[in-house]
């Protein structure tokens, strides 16, 4: 979860990602940004994340995108 | 019969409501679905063979690979992680086979339909310049209605199915009432099997609540119509098609008036389909988020056309923004460049396949390309200039909260809007950029205002026009400060809200653009 947040720090440091629970409905996480945190998460985890995964639901705050990894790791 | 004939909503949509209130609710479903086929037939006649065989194609393929997807979990069950991934790996190319096949049929469809002509033409005029032969002759064909549409929605379901977002449907008679629902059929919007579903097949009451919040919904979008886009085709028409006679200035309000019309159509259009629906109590998502508040060309496409916009986030951008091919070409960009470059780079080559899509599926002409590219040009240097922008405001200590700032970037994205809708509107691609050339070398307001009044609109049109479009951006601030303006009226006293209902019938009936000397415009998004 620390490494997680730190790539998400990374992308955009001005968000407190131990509380925001709508980095996607809050335009937090852009299209791009998105884009480059898959990039990273796939490199760091050893997942890849299917297109039908992204959806706010599974980015609206770094538990989720932790929980997503988890279960893409558990599949894989 | 289009959504603003008095025959649809003054007697199919009634009968419709009667037949569908009398019978049981396991029965509603199917009279939808004997409705929608009956409204699709009077459109388009035999042409509904085609609608009825995308169905038949995606029921059929959604239940090959649910068949597939089924066997993969049988034959994996106790094997090792090596063999595991091996046997995955067969099954999946067995689904992605059918995927393809299934998606590449539809699609055929769409491209004989609606493309033909157009590449046809292209072909020949390479043909021309090689000298090679005569080319070939440019057949077009009656379409039918909704392709554009129907077609998404079709690649929507069976790319989920294949992605296992959802369970299949094992009854094609729904699925085909998915695909021909009569208020989504014409001009949309593009929605998604798992979002209309519930409320699709649950054979729900009229109640008086439903039955009042969908025609309430539906004398709205009429109004926007019949009072304002009628009104201002009069201006547009003349503006477009003699634009060398006029001014700069002049030109150029026909773009902003062109862009306002196609605004109150489409999403008076919209008002009906969604309100239409909501009288059997089926949930159809909302289109259009109050567009001309948006800061941003991105944000103006996240609010206007939604549906179009979601589905090619899903299924195109992220697809090829996130496929093998462009991540090698980015990864080594990455080493290089960084991060940011590298997924600046990933999103500009999938804006691009998004944005050339996105112009050819609003039609097929060179005018539609530009409109698409010119987008594209925009949200890429957004993209490049957001974090320099970012930097200069932080130094400058301009706070971008600011409700000055955001005006300035509303006003800017409006103009950017306004051009974009020129090219769309415009009737070739050469008329748009000779319109352009007028805006800019012409640009002079002598005998503005006299000319203004002689194109069709004298002074009652204009401020009947005026006080409809405060009206509209009166409820659209409150939408966009989240507050329900039905919920909020149905709460007030009978009185009140008749009177409400009553006015805004009237408001049509005494100022609707209509009878001689108005020439109602067409449904614009029916002919994408």
């Amino acid at each position: 979860m620390e490494k997680l947040i730190n790539i998400l720090e990374e992308l955009n440091p001005d968000v407190d990602y131990a509380n925001c629970e709508d980095l996607v409905d809050g335009r937090y996480l852009d299209s791009l940004t998105i884009l480059s945190l898959i990039s990273e998460i796939e490199d760091n985890f050893g997942v890849v994340i299917p297109t039908v995964e992204i959806i706010p639901a599974n980015f609206n705050s770094a538990k989720k995108i932790w929980d997503l990894i988890l279960r893409l790791q558990e599949e894989e | 019969m289009s959504y603003f004939d008095v025959v649809y909503f003054l007697a199919f949509l009634p009968i419709v409501i009667i037949v569908y209130s009398l019978l049981p609710k396991k029965i509603k479903p199917l009279i939808l679905l004997i409705a929608s086929l009956v409204f699709f037939f009077l459109y388009s006649r035999w042409l509904i063979v085609f609608i009825i065989i995308s169905a038949l194609s995606i029921f059929l393929a959604a239940k090959k690979i649910t068949k597939i997807e089924n066997e993969k979990k049988e034959a994996i069950k106790d094997l090792d992680v090596l063999t595991k991934s091996k046997v995955k790996a067969t099954y999946i190319k067995k689904k992605k086979l059918i995927l393809i096949i299934t998606v590449l049929f539809n699609v055929a469809f769409l491209f004989y339909f609606k493309y033909l002509g157009f590449f046809t033409g292209v072909l020949n005029s390479l043909i021309k310049i090689f000298n090679v032969s005569n080319g070939f002759k440019i057949i077009k064909h009656l379409a039918p209605i909704g392709i554009s549409f129907y077609t998404l929605s079709a690649i929507s379901y069976i790319v989920d199915i294949y992605h296992g977002k959802y369970e299949c449907e094992n009854n094609f008679l729904k699925l085909l009432l998915y695909l021909t629902f009569f208020p989504t059929l014409v001009e949309g919007p593009i929605t998604r099997y798992n979002e209309v579903k519930d409320t699709l097949y649950e054979g729900n009451k009229v109640t008086y609540k439903s039955f009042c919040f969908g025609y309430q919904r539906i004398l709205y979008g009429i109004f926007k119509k019949m009072v304002i886009a009628d009104r201002l085709n009069i201006f547009v028409k003349i503006i477009f098609n003699d634009y060398n006679n006029f001014s700069g200035p002049i030109v150029f309000l026909g773009a902003i008036f062109y862009t306002i019309l196609l605004y109150m159509e489409f999403s008076g259009t919209m008002d009906i389909v969604i309100g239409s629906a909501e009288i059997f109590g089926i949930k159809i998502p909302e289109n259009f988020r109050e567009p001309f508040f948006s800061k941003n060309i991105s944000e103006f496409w996240s609010r206007w056309h939604i549906s179009l916009g979601l589905w090619f986030k899903d299924y195109i951008f992220y697809p090829v923004s996130l496929s093998r091919g462009v991540k090698k070409i980015t990864s080594k960009v990455k080493e290089i460049f960084g991060m940011r470059v590298s997924s600046l780079l990933m999103g500009a080559i999938a804006l691009f396949a998004v944005w050339s899509l996105n112009g050819l599926w609003h039609g097929a002409g060179y005018q539609y390309l530009f409109f698409g590219y010119y987008h594209f040009f925009l949200i890429l240097m957004g993209n490049i200039f957001e974090p320099l922008i970012a930097k200069v405001c932080h130094l400058l200590k301009i706070n971008r909260q600011n409700w000055f700032y955001k005006l300035i970037q509303i006003i800017k994205t409006c103009l950017l809007v306004f051009i974009g809708e020129l090219f769309f509107r415009a009737n070739n691609l050469t008329s748009g950029l000779q319109m352009m050339k007028q805006i800019i070398t012409n640009f002079t307001f002598k005998g503005f205002n006299k000319t203004v009044i002689t194109l069709g609109l004298d002074i009652k049109d204009f401020i009947i026009i005026g006080i409809s479009l405060i009206f509209i951006l009166i409820i659209s601030i409150l939408k966009e400060k989240k507050i329900e303006i039905r919920e909020n009226l149905s709460k007030k006293h009978l009185v009140i809200r008749w009177l409400c209902y009553y006015a805004l019938i009237l408001s049509i009936i005494v100022f609707g653009a209509y009878g001689e000397g108005y020439v109602p415009v067409e449904p614009i998004y029916a002919d994408f």
